[in-house]
Parts: structure tokens; sequence; C-alpha cells
């Protein structure tokens, strides 16, 4: 690939009316639960609010000069309602709980399902970084959205409504003072939710970036040490915690101006019906009982209505994780697997145009077709576009104009699985999975026998480590397993190959990790293993080209030679010239070289 | 508001914004008395030094951690206490409210002690935001911290620390077990102001009556201590689902890591499914956690609420002998619900410190990773430039001023004497327990020469095991088979040492390693952002990225691994053309493991290697002549 493409920009976000219909379509699959998780809290909240209408009528009691039995029966409800109360909430929690554990692992599962299934050319493209923090960053932040913050608000909401409820029923005079915080708390969580997410929003960007560079360190720790970067590492690294700081800085002064208007607002009420309550008890409108039940809701509501607006802005980050995650499922499909069957197993490009960025082609015009069964090397300088051409041969990207087909078809009319059928590209990077070294190879063909693993690794002469391996194929590797060298990493992404068994393969420069002569030897191996297959290789050793049946030579993101390596050495092009800077070494002060 | 408990738990909440929750107060502005005191402004994160942190145990890190910021613990606490005592002197004064104003029929009375509802409020608001602000500033530095120590380590030892764990693993200590550290230190200054105002509450019962104030004293611990057998169970499971939960994330991030593999052959059936039944091992961990956990909320309801109805009861019995007053039975009730605040304090407390005692574990268990090259315990003296490099175990033999070309016909032994030259790697025969035993003088004469599979490397005959790591790492510099690039601008990424080369020091060193047209194809030149390792380079690109950013280096002695195995012959033909130009003439040693003629031709002299022993030196042509073995590794096994 010729230069770096710009990958953040390259995943949707969902816009919010997509995020609200997800919303509501898991509403609506979980109706039962969350119907039911509801019921059990506006229960709980009900037996709740019990609380302080029989305190009033205790006090009024007391006041009035009743009986003990009288306080005993009303300790006695009083005791009542709090079992109730501790039932129902045991209940409620429990399946607010499984139902938040439930709905937040079919999204992780279906986040990673729609991952999986992202198209190629965007996989390609946008490189791995934004969607690797969407899968950890922006899933843990829906987490807490979907475990805690959903239903937190919903049982708040539900209890500060009754509570409202059971004051007014008190009596609708003695209750007004119930609103008189309702100004000062809508104004100010309004004040302090239009700033909050983009504040928290920047604090999760700077933790992650903190994480990405730690990561990053660990990963590439080898060559920390031998340039000695640590000071650098640990410059940058801190630089991240200095900026996470600042954004602490910035939402603890949004909370330094909310809480206290808030903490305010909950005091209103209560010194507001107490007054109140004074003068209309005076005043002979309302009992000593109303008062002191009304004044008590006041004192409780602030409990719901706080964990309601401290809830709040958790829920907006969770929508933002959330349209983060949607996004994923908004990236169009790069092709549309059309009923096409392929007539014979002949690739051919015909006139292929590709750009990364839109007036930019780095291929231009290509024709090309595979002979069945050849090996053809694409050899050629530096970001002449040999890897790009190789993507498009492999189906990965559609070419700009031009096709690219196998047996008549577009490899981009091919549903991926099929297209994997007819052709596989691997390419120099290797990645390996944590878990066993049989799974690492059975991805490639799920089912197979270890008797099958074991020949795909002799075949890539990796039986002899792979045996070696402490368990065997049973062995862990990838990230805190196992470890295993670069060149065997590569190796194992040939044994896949020969599992995965297409009849066409490009290999993008997937021995450069071997050391030469291995490489070769590899080569070779392969080629009996791969035998009637067709092969694309796209090479830097030139010996790759000498051993090939043709050479194409890119150049400029055009094929300017092509044919055997006879026929181009004779034509005394490009290629030769490379292969004589290539031998030059070798070749002028030894024997007479053989024939070329 | 003596209806309000510190907060709702914020049960999963990793991150320290569950920190916002409480009580607060305005702006502290308010506290121009104090400036000293207030800790409001306070001093910048991160630490310009992180401390030594205690790994002895994970309680010992804490304490650590503690005595590293007493000051803004001791501050908060005052905060704290301040703020919850003016919410449990609330109850009070509404029950004087309805005694004297409501009952009494005194308007004056009512307005009076409205009046003290709202002052108390006022405190409460304003001690709260102060305590808030030092919660954060106590959760950030005990957090931060964490996460500093965690880095630097890491920027330091991560060889070790790679070899022991998976990277995901040491991304979620800092992610998530530095967090939950700054959580017991975030709860710090709620929990003195429970226990503080515990004890206020019980006085005024006292004073009132001795009996309700007994069972009050009594009862809180109770209830405290009745609760302990559910925690101990639900921290034992949701640890559990951490460490699931963990493990998932990894397990999801090292699949979308490697979905370029997927893409190309195939297997996300079997990666989805994988991913899938993972998560409904979570999902049921989750749920065993759920009804722990919901038993654990219900509690809170009940143990308060009995104790409640008890202390409002017999409040309502001796009021009705006349012993109390109306109001006091609704102070007394007041007083019992305002309890649920320092008890659910101390609960959360109970929780925070367990996870932060689990999380001090994990990052101990980061921390404690030892780097797997030790420091000299008594290091000599730094030879002089121009020293002769010496591999004693293959017998190789660096000159100054030259370069050298390394050719085996198995490139990992010419790896690992190249890692040797620059102690990337002990030997694992001279690793031993020993150590480097002080028995060498300052000319050492061929290190352990004598001990077999010894063999160590020196410098002007000093070993390097006897030299510091960093005067090493000066001198020689290895730029291995596999250089990684990092996150940052192509500028700084290029020269990250001091970084004060400049452009055009920077376009010579790409001009060396061949890599202009690399930068040709980049937007924004030099200012360019490298991103995510390089990843949006070829493999080619980044391998002369990486030469060039060695190359930069200037070292005295630079052993450079393979360094044009990914690029094609043209260009390695120029590589290897000015990288002789550039290292030549100055007093720069270079080594060079390669098999590639072109490379090798330019080499003052070649050493090959067989069996990990040097069998013949000479130059390439020499060698080529005289050598058939070295022929054939060369010619790359041609047999054309």
């Amino acid at each position: 690939m010729t230069g770096p493409t710009s990958p953040s920009s390259l995943l949707p976000v969902a816009s919010g009316a997509q995020v609200r219909a997800k919303a509501r379509e898991l509403a609506a699959r979980h109706c039962g639960p969350l119907t039911r998780m509801l019921a059990m809290n506006a229960l709980a909240a009900g037996a709740a609010v019990a609380g302080p209408r029989l305190l009033g009528a205790m006090v009024q009691g007391v006041r009035d000069g009743t009986t003990a039995g009288h306080i005993d029966r009303l300790a006695l409800l009083l005791t009542g309602s709090i079992l109730a109360q501790t039932a129902l909430t045991w209940g409620a929690r429990r399946s607010s709980f499984v139902l938040g554990e439930t709905v937040f692992a079919e999204l992780r599962e279906g986040f990673l399902a729609r991952v999986l299934s992202l198209p190629l050319s965007t996989v390609e493209r946008a490189g791995t970084g934004d969607l690797v923090t969407r899968s950890t960053g922006d899933v843990e932040a829906l987490a807490r959205t979907v475990r805690f913050a959903v239903p937190e608000v919903l049982v708040a909401l539900v209890t500060v409504a009754l509570t409202v409820v059971a004051a007014f029923a008190t009596g609708p005079l003695v209750a007004l003072p119930m609103l008189a915080g309702v100004p000062l708390i809508s104004v100010g969580t309004s004040w302090y939710l239009h700033r909050a997410p983009a504040g928290y929003l920047r604090e999760r960007e700077c933790y992650a970036a903190f994480n990405g560079s730690l990561a990053e360190t660990v990963e590439g720790a080898r060559t920390v040490e031998a340039m000695s970067l640590s000071e650098r590492r640990i410059e940058r690294m801190e630089g991240e915690i200095a900026a996470a700081y600042a954004a602490e800085r910035v939402t603890l002064r949004l909370r330094s101006v909310w809480f206290p208007t808030v903490e305010l607002a909950y005091a209103l009420p209560v010194a507001a019906s107490l007054l109140w309550g004074g003068w209309l008890v005076t005043a002979g409108h309302a009992s000593l009982a109303q008062v002191t039940a009304v004044t008590l809701y006041a004192v409780q509501i602030a409990d719901p209505v706080d964990r309601l607006i401290s809830w709040l802005d958790e829920v907006q980050i969770g929508a933002t994780a959330l349209s983060r995650i949607l996004g994923v499922g908004l990236v169009p499909d790069d092709r549309v697997a059309t009923a096409q069957t392929p007539v014979d197993e002949r690739i051919g490009a015909t006139g292929v145009r590709f750009a990364y960025r839109q007036g930019h082609d780095v291929v231009h015009g290509v024709d090309l077709d595979l002979r069945p069964g050849e090996r053809l090397a694409v050899v050629g300088p530096s970001g002449a576009g040999k890897s790009t051409l190789g993507r498009l041969l492999a189906g990965v990207h559609p070419p700009r104009t031009g096709s690219v087909t196998v047996g008549g078809v577009p490899l981009v009319d091919l549903a991926l699985d099929r297209l994997r059928g007819h052709v596989v590209l691997v390419t120099q990077e290797h990645h390996v999975f944590v878990g066993t070294l049989a799974e690492n190879l059975l991805l490639a063909r799920p089912g197979a026998t270890d008797a099958e693993l074991r020949s795909a690794l002799g075949a890539v002469e990796a039986l002899g480590w792979a045996d070696g391996l402490p368990r065997g194929l049973a062995t862990e590797l990838g990230s805190g397993g196992h470890p295993i060298t670069p060149a065997q990493a590569q190796q194992l992404a040939l044994a896949r190959l020969v599992l995965a068994d297409p009849h066409t393969l490009v290999l993008d420069e997937a021995t450069s990790l071997l050391d030469p002569r291995a490489a070769r030897h590899l080569e070779r191996s392969l080629a009996r293993v791969l035998r009637g297959r067709t092969v694309v290789a796209i090479a830097h050793r030139l010996h790759t080209a000498h051993d090939a049946d043709r050479v194409a030579v890119v150049e400029d993101g055009r094929i300017s030679e092509l044919g055997s390596h006879d026929q181009l050495m004779a034509a005394g092009g490009a290629y030769a010239a490379l292969w004589t800077s290539w031998r030059e070494g070798s070749t002028e002060h030894t024997a007479p070289a053989n024939a070329l | 508001m003596f209806g309000r408990y510190g907060g709702p738990g914020r049960y999963g909440s990793a991150r320290g914004r569950a920190v916002r929750r409480t009580g607060s107060a305005r702006e502290t502005r308010c506290n121009p008395g104090t400036p000293r005191r207030t800790v409001t402004q306070v001093r910048h994160l991160p630490y310009g030094d992180p401390g030594r942190p205690d790994l002895r145990s994970p309680g010992r890190f804490l304490l650590r951690t503690a005595a590293q910021q007493w000051r803004t613990l001791a501050v908060g606490t005052v905060y704290g206490i301040a703020w919850m005592v003016a919410q449990a002197l609330v109850p009070a004064a509404i029950g004087r409210g309805l005694d004297a104003g409501v009952a009494g029929h005194d308007l004056g009375a009512a307005l009076r002690w409205s009046l003290v509802v709202l002052a108390l409020a006022l405190v409460q608001a304003v001690a709260g935001v102060a305590r808030h602000r030092v919660a954060v500033d106590n959760w950030l530095r005990a957090s931060f911290r964490s996460m500093q120590l965690l880095a630097r380590h890491c920027a330091q030892v991560g060889v070790a620390v790679r070899a022991k764990l998976p990277t995901g693993e040491v991304v979620s200590a800092a992610t998530n077990d530095a967090l939950y550290i700054g959580g017991a230190f975030d709860i710090s200054a709620r929990l003195a102001g429970a226990l503080v105002s515990y004890i206020v509450v019980a006085v005024l019962l006292l004073r009132t009556s001795a009996p309700l104030g007994v069972i009050v004293l009594v009862g809180v611990p109770a209830m405290l201590i009745a609760l302990g057998p559910l925690l101990r169970p639900l921290q034992r499971r949701q640890r559990h689902q951490r460490e699931v939960a963990g493990k998932l994330t990894a397990l999801g991030a090292d699949t979308v890591a490697g979905l370029r593999v997927l893409g190309g052959i195939g297997g996300e059936p079997a990666f989805l499914a994988r991913y899938v039944a993972r998560s409904g091992e979570l999902r049921a961990a989750g749920v065993r956690v759920a009804g722990l956990q919901a038993s654990l909320d219900a509690a809170q309801v009940l143990l308060p609420g009995v104790f409640l109805v008890v202390v409002t009861w017999l409040g309502a019995r001796l009021a009705l002998q006349g012993h109390l007053s109306p109001g006091d039975i609704v102070a007394f009730y007041g007083y019992a619900f305002f309890l649920v605040l320092p008890i659910r304090t101390a609960i959360e407390a109970a929780d925070k410190i367990t996870r932060s005692l689990v999380g001090a574990r994990r990052i101990i268990g980061v921390l404690e990773t030892v780097p797997e090259i030790a420091e000299p315990a008594d290091p000599a003296p730094t030879p002089l430039p121009g020293a002769v490099l010496i591999d004693a175990r293959s017998g190789l033999t660096v000159t100054p001023g030259r370069l050298t070309g390394l050719v085996a016909s198995d490139p990992d032994q010419t790896a690992a004497i190249a890692h040797r030259l620059g102690r990337l790697a002990d030997d694992k025969g001279d690793a031993g327990d020993k150590g480097d035993a002080g028995d060498q003088g300052d000319a050492g004469d061929g290190y352990d020469a004598g001990d077999e599979g010894g063999g160590g490397v020196t410098l002007g005959g000093t070993p390097l095991r006897r030299l510091p790591v960093d005067v090493v790492r000066r001198r020689i510099l290895v730029a291995e088979a596999e250089p990684r690039l990092f996150t940052g601008v192509l500028r700084d990424e290029l020269d990250p040492w001091d970084r004060t080369r400049g452009d055009g020091d920077l376009l010579a060193g790409l001009h060396v390693a061949a890599a202009a047209d690399v930068l040709d194809a980049l937007p924004e030149g030099l200012g360019s952002t490298v991103d995510e390792g390089g990843r949006s380079f070829s493999g080619g690109q980044r391998q002369r990225l990486a030469l060039a950013r060695a190359v930069l280096a200037d070292p005295e002695i630079l052993v450079l691994v393979e360094p044009t195995s990914a690029v094609d012959a043209h260009t390695e033909a120029v590589v290897a053309r000015r990288l002789r130009g550039a290292r030549e003439g100055r007093e720069r040693t270079t080594v060079v493991t390669s098999a590639s003629p072109l490379l090798l031709d330019r080499c003052d002299v070649v050493a090959y290697v067989e069996h990990d022993r040097v069998v013949a030196t000479g130059t390439h042509r020499d060698l080529l002549r005289s050598n058939e073995n070295y022929r054939d590794t060369v010619t790359r096994g041609e047999d054309l």
C-alpha cells in the first residue's frame, strides 16, 4: 500500500434517531422482563412511601394523646411496609441486573458479529485501531449504561413519581412546597447536561489515548529496550496523563457548580414545607400529620431525584458509545453477492484502475490474465502498487473501473466465503491469535483433524518447532501465551493457507520474515503442496521471480513488463536491470554465472 | 439532607466518575480564608516522580500510597466531617420546627427553623463541594500515581512484563485497577464524616433519651456486622466477573486486531462462536453476581428499615409517656433515616477498599516483574570510545570504525550474536544465579572465557555485564529485525531521544534509508502522524523508517539485524551504499547481520558463523572465493 490512510474518519457513527430506534427495539424485545422489573420497582417504591404517612399518624396520635396499642399497630404496619419493600427491592434489583446483563451480552455479541462481517476493503483501509477502541472503550461505556444507568434511571423515575403522588394524596395544598426545588434543579441540571457529555467524552478519549500508548509500549517493549526509548515513552504517556488530568479538572468545575445548585434545590422543599405547613396548621387548613408526612416526603424525594439526575449524563454517554457501536453496522457493503457461478477457475483483470483517495489512482489500467496453475511473480520498486494489485486480484477491493473476474464472474460479486474458496490473500502481516496452535490453524478449515493440521504444518516446515512446543497443538499462543518468532508466525499464516486450499493464492511478501534460504526452501515445498494451484507471489526477492513461470514488473501502478524470466532478461528492460543489480555483488567475482 | 446517602454505589463503575455523586457546595472561591489548606488548587498531575511503591503486599502498597498524599487525605477528612455533621443536624432542626412552629402554632418559630434548615443545607453544600473536590483530588492522585508507576515500569522493563503477562492484562491494570485504587482514596473523606456524624447523632440521642441512644449506638455497628456475610461471597463473585470481563475484552480486541487475517482467510464463524461462548460465561457470572448484589441492596433496605421502626416506635411510646415531644419522634425518625448514610458509606468503603486491594494485587503483579537485564552490582568504569567489542562465545571481534558483516546460514544465530553484542539478551548460560560474580578486575580478560556457555561480551575488555545498562544502550544500539514504530508525529518518532534535530538532518537520515519516497507519499511530510505501530505503512516502508531512526540515533556502535529484509533489491543496493557513507570516516562502528550480497559487498570485513561460532573472516569477495558454505549462504542457495 502506498502511504498511510487516515483510519479514524472511515468508520461511521450512528445518528441520534438510529440510537433511539435501537433502544426502542431493545425495549420491545425485552418487553416482558422490563415490565416485570418496573412493576416490582413501583411496588417497592409504593411500600416505601407508606413510611412518612404512618409516621405522620404517629406524631398526630402522640399529640392528640392516643393509646400505646395504636402506636404499636402503626409500628407493626411500618414493619410490614419495610418487609414488603425489602422483598420487592430484592426482586426488582435482581431482575434489573439480569436484564442489564442480558441486553449487554446481546449488544456486545451483535457488535462483534458485525465487526467480523465488515467489508474487506473497509478493514484493510480503516485499520484496526478505531475498531479496537470501539470494541473495548465503547463496549465498556455501554456496559455501565445498560447494566446500571438505564435501570437506575427507570427505577428513580418510578420512585419520584410515586413519592409526588403520595405527597399530593396526603393533601394537595400541603404538598405544594414539594415543587419548590423544580426550577433550580431543572435549570442547573440542563446547564450541566449540556456541557457534561463533551467533558466526559474528552476524559474517555484521554484515557483511551493513554491505554493505547501503554499497550503500544508493552507490545513494542523490545524496541523500547533496544533503542533506549523508555524516556520518550514515559514522556508520552505522562503527557497523556496530564491531558486526562486537565479533562478531569474541566468536569470537576462543572460539578462544582452543579452540585451545590441541586443541593440547595433539595433543601428548599423541606424548608418551604415547614414554613408553609406552619402557616396552614396555624390557619387551620391542615393537620400536623399532613405537614409531617409532606415534610418527610420532601426529604425522601431528594434521593431518587439525585439518582435520576446523576445517572442522566451516563445515559447520554452510553448513547454516544452506542452510536459508535451501531455505526459499525452502517458501513455499506462493498459488494453485493449475485447468484452468478464462475464457469472455471480462470482469474483475469481487465482495465483495472483503483484509488484509495479520490482522484489519486494508484493502479492505472491493468490487464492481466492468470493461467490456471501458473506461478506469477510480481516485482517492482517499493510503492509501485504491487500490494494494491494483489488485493485487487484477491477481491479485497472492488476496482474503481474495469473488473477482476473468476470464471467470468467479478470477484466482488461473490459472497465472502465463496470468494475465499477461489482466491485467498496472505500478507506479511501476521497476527497470532490468543488461543491454541490448533485454534490458530482451524480458522482456515473449521473441523480439520489433528492429522490434517499436522500435515499442513509439515508442508510449511513448521512441524519441527510445533512438536517442540510444550503442549504441541494445544499450546496457547498469542499475547500472553507461548511466544513464537515472527518467522514462525509467518509459517503459521502459510499453514492456514494450505488448510484453506483455494485454487488461487495471492502471497504478498508472505515469506519476507524468513531468512532468504529458508524462504526459498519453504516456497519450493509450498509449491509442491500447492501443485496445480495458481499462485501470485508479490516478492522483493528476485529468486521468487526466477522460480516463477511468469514475472510481472509493476512500476508506477502499471504492468510494465510481463513474461518469463528468460524473456524479460532477453528484453533487457527494468527487470533485467533489477536482476543484475541484485546478482551483481555475488556474481561479478565468482565463477561464471550460469545462464540466467 | 438526612434522606440522602453518600451515593448509589455505582456498582460496576470502574471510572472515577463514581466520585461525583454526593453533597456539594458552592464553588471553592468560598474559602478565601484558607487558600493553602483547601487543596483545591492542587499541584498538577502527573507527578514529577511517582515515588517508589511498596510491593510487599496490596495493603502495604495502599498504605505507601496513602502516606504519599496524607495532606490531601487529611483535608478531605475535615470537609467530609463538616459535610456529614451538617446533614446529621437537619433532623433536629426539623423536629424543633415541627414542635415549635407547626404543633405550637408559632409562625415566627416556623420561619426561624425553616431558615435553620436552609442554613444547614448551605453549610452542607459548601462543605460538600469542597469535600467532593478534595475527594476527586485524592482519587486522581492515587489512580494517576498507579498509572504512572505502570507506565514507567512498562517503558523500562516492558520486555519482562510482556513475557509474563498478556498486553490486555497490563492495560487493564492501568484502566481498571489503577482507578479502583483511587476509589479507596475517594471515599476516605466520606468515611471519616460517617464515623464522626455517627458519634454526633449518638450524643444527641443519648441526651434526649438514654435507652434510644444506646440502641442506636449498638444497632448501627450490629447492622454493619450483619451485612458482612453477604459481602465476602459478593466480592468473590465480582472478582470472578471482572476477570471474565477482562478476558472477554481482551479476546474481542485480539479478534479485532487480527481482523485482516480473518478477512483474508476466513474463520470468522469460529471466532464469533468462541466470543459468544465466553460472552455467555460473562453473562452467567453477571447473573451470579446479580442475586447477591440484590440481596445486599435488599439488606440495605431491611436493616436500616427495621432499625428505623424500632427507634420511632420506642420514641413514640416514650412520647406517649411524656418523655418526648412529637417533634422528637420525627427527629428520631430522621436520625434513623440519616444513619443510613454513614452505614452505606461504611459498606461502600468496605467494597471500595476491597476492590482497591484486588487492584493493588494485580498492579503489583505487573510492577514486580524484574528486568531480564540486571544492572551490575559494582559497575566498572566506562571504556574509552573506540573500544573493541568482542563476543567471546562466538569469537566475533568488532573492529572500531569498521562496517562488519555477520552471516550465518541460520539468521537466528547471527541475531542471537547481535542481541548479545548490545546486551539485549543475556545468555542463558551466564545469566546464572551468581550474576556477575565480582571476580573481575577492570581489565577483564575474556570474561568467563573458561566458563563454558559463558562467553560474555566485552567492550574494551570490560564485560558488558559490568557496565550500567544505560551506558551499554547509549554506546551500542541494536536495531532488531522487527523494529516497531510508535504513534506520534513522524518528525518526533524519527528522533525520539531529544527531538532537537532539524528537518535537514532528518531528511538526511531518511535518505540513507532510501525512505524519501515514503515521505513523498505523506500528505504532511515530516509532520504526518504515524499511527498504531506504523501499521499504515507497508513492511518495507516501516523497515526503512526504522532504519532511518537507527541511523539518526548515530550511536558509537550500531548493530543492524537484517536491516533490508523487507525491501526490494534495488532499494537494498541503495541502502547499502548510503549506510556505509553515513557511518564511515567518523569512528562509527557498524555491524550488519544479513545474507545479502549487496550489503555484504559493502562491508569492510565479513564474519561467517556456523554453529554459533565465527568460522571464517575476510572481505565478502575473499570469502566468496575461499569458503564454499559462505558462498552457498549468500547466493541464497541459488542452484541456478
